[in-house]
């Protein structure tokens, strides 16, 4: 027992503090100084900070240098497939195209109102300090859903900045360095968004799933299931970190989850976080209203723009139903003609089938009568011989009298007449 | 004009196969541990960090596997410190193995293997969700370490291969 104890001692003295062939350090003083680097990393020294940001700089350039073949390989592999789906993407984008300019428009109207009304409210925020970033890490982990950029302090980037790509809402910024930055995307399941879900405005947090997706967690209000169509996950500015109204993703009513789960929603992202590239990050301030002539100028000005964009619409109105209405003519007259052309089709097909059995039946007539000749004929020839048979002595010509020839015609009328004289 | 013997670059090159593989897979965006697979992931490093630990610990130093761990932190946004705690736990483990084996045998490797991994991992868990507040799934979690554990055969063949083919020139050299 004690000997198994001192083996037992012996072998985790030489594992834990033994140096090995060619290691510097034993295994326990580097276990001691990864617990004193957690522990250092707990608190906010600034010198700590300073070397934790060189430290972080370093790793992420050489991360991204070491990913550079993969990368390389990826964004290859992407055009090759974008050039391969080119024709179809082209004819897809021309329909959405043509659907997007129709809804163009009325959109305008609608940010214009929205912006006089908020401001009204005075809830209206304005982008203060935009900043483009490029994507140099997108190392997903179990842990913690994050990209790097490349801006940093530098480059004004301050914590809690919202990062968006072609205008949806990615995630916020999390750590801050010199030249770089670490964003948490809103897939992050730490991550937890107050949204507004529309239409309803209904209020919720969103929180990051697994994947390309969030859930909502706290839906208050109303039931999702009564809003028949499709819904829109918007930010609702509550709690202040996001402006309200930036949008963030969908949710299909038709989704069976929504039937059994009632608490958790799935939010299907509009952006795929796998694919960003370059990143807009924006931190939005209050726009401050004043009293002055140049304001009350430019309300008047957003209040013109307003009006004739109305009238506009109005027009565009109007030249739509009139556009309906002669589609809908033109469409009858369609229908219309092409009745009387199958009218006409059918008439000329009956036409020539009357003719045809009016020459047919003609033909019929003419053989009738001509069979009708032929019997004629026939009977008299019978009727005839028959005659001949009885009184053709009384007329034949012989020694004794002078009558007449057998075959000429006055022997024929001759026995007709039953040998009757003149 | 002296040449510069190839075989000895080669040979060096060779002998920083295992360290440039762990500097690989805690810097490459690649990482087997989120393939983006529902039921599929796994540790690659601590595949590799256990094998070379137990098998040719000459091969990846100490001091090595603590700056791969300082990497991973900062690549993937956990605190500094924590992973290369985690790799060094494992080292210790491996190198404890490593003095009572007699007999060496994949069996008896990898299900210590399993026992090492479930208490870093539940030291890991602990600790990023009592003391950083992070939010991790359970599930995600058992499904790695399962993985890694089921791979820990085909990589240690794989790696003793390897060894035998092409690091065994460099022994005999």
């Amino acid at each position: 027992m004690e000997k198994s104890r001192d083996d037992f001692i012996i072998a985790l003295r030489s594992a834990f503090l033994k140096k090995g062939t060619q290691q510097r350090f034993s295994l326990l003083s580097l276990i001691f100084f990864s617990i004193i680097f957690l522990i250092l990393g707990s608190f906010n020294f600034k010198a700590i900070d300073y070397v934790k940001i060189t430290i972080k700089e370093i790793i992420y350039r050489s991360s991204f240098i070491v990913s550079g073949p993969e990368n390389f390989l990826k964004n290859n592999y992407l055009i090759v497939n974008s050039h391969l789906k080119l024709y179809e993407e082209n004819k897809k984008n021309v329909v959405e195209l043509n659907s997007l300019r129709r809804k163009n428009l009325s959109q305008k109207i609608t940010i214009l109102e929205n912006i006089k009304y908020k401001k009204l409210i005075d809830d209206y925020f304005i982008a203060d300090n935009q900043v483009v970033a490029k994507v140099l890490i997108d190392k997903q982990s179990p842990f913690l859903r994050s990209i790097i950029i490349n801006k940093g302090s530098k480059n004004n980037i301050k914590l809690g900045m919202v990062v968006l790509d072609e205008g949806y809402l990615v995630g916020k910024v999390v750590e801050v360095n010199f030249f770089t930055s670490r964003v948490l995307l809103i897939s992050d399941i730490n991550s937890k968004i107050p949204v507004s879900l529309q239409p309803g405005d209904i209020q919720a947090i969103m929180s990051g799933k697994d994947k390309q997706e969030g859930v909502l967690q706290y839906v208050r209000d109303k039931n999702l299931s009564e809003i028949n169509e499709e819904i829109q996950v918007l930010t609702s500015g509550a709690g202040g970190l996001f402006k309200s109204g930036i949008p963030i993703g969908t949710i299909a009513i038709d989704d069976e989850i929504l039937a059994n789960n009632e608490e958790n929603k799935i939010v299907n992202f509009h952006k795929d976080f796998s694919q960003l590239k370059y990143l807009k990050i924006v931190s939005f301030t209050k726009e401050k209203i004043s009293l002055d002539k140049s304001s009350k100028n430019d309300f008047e000005v957003m209040g013109n723009v307003i009006k004739n964009t109305n009238e506009q619409q109005e027009t565009l109105r109007i030249l739509l139903e009139q556009k309906k209405i002669a589609d809908e003519i033109r469409v009858k007259i369609q229908s219309e003609n092409n009745f009387l052309r199958n009218e006409r089709i059918r008439s000329k097909k009956e036409s020539n089938f009357l003719n045809n059995e009016t020459v047919r039946l003609k033909n019929e007539i003419l053989n009738i009568k001509k069979k009708y000749q032929k019997n004629k004929i026939q009977d008299e020839e019978i009727e005839f011989l028959k005659t001949n048979l009885f009184y053709g002595h009384m007329c034949r010509k012989n020694l004794i009298n002078n009558l007449y020839k057998v075959g000429t015609p006055e022997y024929r009328k001759c026995v007709l007449k039953k040998g009757l004289k003149k | 004009m002296n040449k510069i013997p190839q075989n000895s670059i080669i040979q060096n090159i060779q002998k920083y196969i295992p360290i440039i593989l762990l500097f690989i897979s805690v810097l490459n965006e690649f990482d087997f541990n989120n393939l983006g697979l529902i039921y599929f992931s796994f540790n690659f490093s601590y595949i590799l960090i256990f094998y070379y630990s137990l098998k040719k610990s000459e091969s990846l130093g100490y001091v090595y596997i603590f700056i791969a761990g300082l990497f991973n932190d900062v690549v993937v946004g956990t605190p500094i410190g924590i992973s290369s705690l985690m790799y060094l736990i494992l080292c210790g483990v491996a190198a404890y193995l490593r003095n009572i084996t007699l007999s060496p045998s994949l069996i008896k490797d990898s299900i210590f293997f399993l026992i090492t991994i479930l208490i870093i991992n539940s030291l890991l868990f602990m600790y990023l969700n009592f003391v950083f507040d992070y939010e991790l799934n359970y599930f995600n979690q058992i499904i790695n370490i399962t993985y890694t554990f089921l791979l820990y055969f085909l990589f240690a063949n794989l790696f003793d291969f390897l060894e035998k083919n092409t690091l065994g020139s460099r022994r005999a050299g």
